[in-house]
């Protein structure tokens, strides 16, 4: 047995050594790869020898107790000395001693340490373990997968470590619900309310995502191009800030417009052509006088524009007036002398120029006038045509009135014609009409003449015959009167031969019968036999209903049922008044000891129960049942409740035959009425 | 034998008999009413010996009188009930019944 252990434990060694082993190190490598170099030197020292408990490696196999966890700080000798195995405390010394350490250290660490003291000295705290599988257990074994545990960290990182855990647990659930809070306000209103109002920048994380939400729902880019859709592809057109009006002092310009300026404006009238050949023309005299003017030298005389001829024509004063200023002019200049011949040539040239002026206003009045007088002409030429043609029209328009007036009569005095023989036409109608009807109303006057004295004949005549007639009549009813009352005396005779049938029925049906049978048809047909008489109905009705719908039972039943309500009775013979139990006990035992009363010997006397039964039965055989029913129904007590429904019965039999007998009688009679 | 020709005999079919099978015959009132009593007595003596077995086990550590007590109160309640019974048959039932006085 331990041999196989043994050898099952170092096969499992050898596994463990060649794959899981292996492969715990690199787990753990890569798990925690700072402490990498305190596993080396821990694996450098650590013992061959081992103990492990059997399955305490493996988190995987089912049912296998938890090895023990040791406290890698205390050593099992210091367990050993200072935990138990002591006398059990005092109260104080409870009090006074620490609670002990939680789960790592007890009793379960000093067993352990017990079994196997010496090993458990250099036993590393036990760290999960991917090795064997599902293998039995493997005892006690030296196989040990010490070397791939992993060695305690160092103890002063661990307080640094839990406070940062902490602290980063801390942080972590802080952010978490802060996130928390900002989606949870995003959904719910109410939340929304109390975090935004409560938490710190609550607000402004919460519309944050809002906002994010709204850019996200409602993008501005779409919103611009659904406005403007570029739809034909072309490009768009920037317009700078310049373009447009803009504010500008007005400048003069020289050229075209010359409103700015004195005088004579452009015309749209005139030709403005001859401006700058005048503009041209000025300049030109200019050079060629101003070059004489001399102030020493004799001036030439200005023209003067009085004596000129022809001086009321004021393009010739306009001539002068030009001519005196270019003479002022070279006056005016040191060369005048130079000009002087000029001048007097130009003087003379605009004398000449002065008549010719005046030839050309004669000529010109010469050429109005004949125009005038053409034009004259032409005016009294258009006027005449005027006239002749205004008077063509006239007469024209004149014409045609007349015709209009003519067409317009005719049409006036046919209408009116129209109009008159409709009204001859409707008076004559008229007429007719009235005639008409009064030849109606004299024919039906002689219509009704002639119906008056027929209708007068017929009554005549009807009077006569109708007499004869009533006569006829009365006798035949008399006739029907007298068959009527034989046909009653018939009726009647028949009624009470089928009441005789419908009593006969109803007798053999309830008398003769040897078992009860219901006889509610025949009742029927007695009812519709005689339905108005008063006897008949009175003692159908005295019937009890129960009677005719059982039937009522024959003689020989009743006194059938008499023996056995006999025997009921004769047990209860000896009851006294208001018995209880014993008394009905003592009555059923003691009456089967009492004599019977015979009736051999004449009806026996008394009140007795015994003396009316033998009365009752000698009644009952001799046929009188009305006596053997009275004899009953005197019975008191006990006995006369047991025998009550056979007086019932008896009772009820009674009845039917008293009818019976009531309605047979009521038919004779009626048989004899008859005749 | 009255109810057997009834039932053998063709009934018309306007009226169907009242048939009442709820009421005895009157000389039967009496051997109904030993019929019902004698049950009542087995049904409450049985009760009470039941109880008083119950009683027995659970307080008079198995002793036989309160069984027999028992017994005895059960047959007497039945005894008394069917003399109330017997008692009461006679008489018509007053149930119901009213008194008019002469005013």
């Amino acid at each position: 047995m331990l041999r196989t252990a043994i050898a099952r434990s170092t096969r499992c060694a050898e596994q463990a050594v060649t794959r899981g082993q292996r492969r715990q190190w690199q787990a753990q490598r890569i798990r925690q790869p700072h402490l990498y170099l305190a596993q080396r030197t821990l694996a450098d020292i650590r013992t061959t020898d081992k103990t492990v408990l059997p399955g305490s490696e493996s988190k995987t196999v089912a049912g296998v107790p938890q090895a023990p966890i040791l406290d890698a700080n205390k050593t099992a000798d210091e367990l050993f000395n200072t935990a138990p195995l002591k006398a059990p405390p005092t109260p104080a010394e409870v009090q006074a001693t620490p609670p002990p350490p939680p789960s790592s250290s007890g009793t379960g660490n000093l067993t352990s340490a017990n079994i196997n003291p010496s090993s458990a000295q250099t036993a590393p705290p036990p760290t999960p373990s991917t090795n064997t599988g599902n293998l039995p257990p493997t005892g006690t074994g030296t196989a040990a997968t010490g070397p791939t545990s992993a060695p305690p960290p160092p103890p002063p990182r661990r307080p640094r470590r839990r406070i940062r855990n902490f602290l980063l647990s801390l942080v972590t659930l802080a952010v978490l619900s802060y996130a928390g809070g900002v989606y949870y306000s995003l959904v719910s209103d109410n939340f929304h309310d109390f975090f935004t109002e409560y938490v710190p920048y609550g607000e402004d994380a919460v519309a944050y995502f809002e906002e994010r939400e709204f850019k996200k729902r409602f993008p501005t880019k779409e919103y611009s191009q659904r406005i403007w859709p570029q739809t034909r592809g072309e490009n768009k057109v920037t317009i700078s800030k310049q373009s447009g009006l803009s504010a500008k002092v007005h400048e003069e310009t020289p050229e075209g417009s010359d409103l700015g300026q004195k005088g004579r404006h452009v015309s749209a009238v005139d030709d403005n052509k001859p401006q700058p050949g005048k503009a041209s023309a000025k300049p030109a005299p200019s050079p060629s006088s101003q070059p004489p003017p001399t102030p020493s030298a004799p001036a030439v005389p200005l023209v003067d524009h009085i004596n000129v001829p022809q001086a009321a024509e004021p393009v010739v004063q306009d001539l002068v007036k030009m001519v005196n200023n270019i003479i002022t002019a070279v006056n005016a200049s040191p060369e005048a002398s130079k000009f002087a011949s000029t001048l007097e040539s130009m003087k003379g040239d605009l004398n000449k120029i002065v008549s010719e002026v005046g030839t050309l206003k004669d000529s010109a009045a010469h050429d109005a006038e004949t125009k005038i007088k053409s034009a004259h002409d032409e005016f009294d030429h258009a006027a005449k045509e005027l006239l002749r043609r205004v008077e063509s029209e006239m007469h024209e328009q004149e014409v045609k009135w007349r015709e209009d007036y003519e067409t317009e009569r005719e049409k006036l005095s046919q209408s009116y014609q129209q109009r008159l023989e409709a009204e001859l036409d409707a008076v004559k109608k008229v007429e007719q009409q009235k005639s008409k009807n009064a030849l109606l109303q004299q024919e039906i006057d002689l219509q009704k003449q002639y119906m008056d004295t027929v209708k007068a004949k017929v009554e005549e005549e009807r009077s006569g015959r109708l007499a004869k007639l009533d006569a006829l009549s009365s006798s035949v009813q008399e006739l029907e009167k007298l068959t009527g009352e034989w046909n009653e005396i018939v009726d009647a005779t028949l009624k009470t031969q089928h009441l005789q049938v419908a009593v006969e029925a109803v007798r053999a049906k309830v008398l003769d019968s040897e078992h009860p049978s219901p006889f509610f048809n025949e009742l029927i047909a007695l009812k519709e036999v005689s339905r108005d008489d008063d006897v008949v109905n009175a003692a159908i009705s005295s019937i009890s209903p129960v009677a005719y719908q059982r039937g009522i039972p024959s003689i020989s039943s009743l006194i059938d049922r008499f023996r056995r309500v006999a025997t009921e009775v004769r047990k209860a013979s000896l009851l006294p008044e208001d018995a209880g139990v014993a008394s009905h006990i003592g009555s059923a035992v003691l009456s089967r000891f009492m004599f019977q009363k015979k009736s051999d010997r004449g009806l026996p006397e008394g009140d007795d129960v015994e003396a009316t039964l033998a009365r009752t039965e000698v009644l009952l055989e001799e046929g009188d049942l009305d006596a053997a029913a009275r004899e009953m129904n005197a019975l008191k007590g006990w006995a006369g409740v047991l025998s009550r429904d056979w007086v019932g019965e008896c009772r009820r039999v009674l009845e039917v035959r008293q009818a019976v007998e009531i309605i047979a009688t009521e038919a004779r009679l009626q048989s004899l009425l008859v005749d | 034998m009255a109810d057997s020709s009834i039932s053998a005999t063709p009934v018309p079919p306007l009226v169907p008999p009242p048939n009442r099978p709820g009421r005895p015959m009157s000389e039967a009132l009496l051997n109904e009413k030993w019929d019902h009593c004698l049950s009542t007595l087995l049904i409450r003596s049985t009760l009470g010996a039941g109880f008083g077995v119950i009683f027995s086990v659970l307080l008079f550590r198995r002793r036989a009188w309160p069984v027999f007590t028992g017994l005895g109160f059960g047959a007497g309640r039945a005894w008394e009930e069917c003399d109330s019974s017997f008692k009461r048959a006679t008489a018509p039932s007053r149930d119901g019944l009213r008194v008019l006085r002469p005013s």
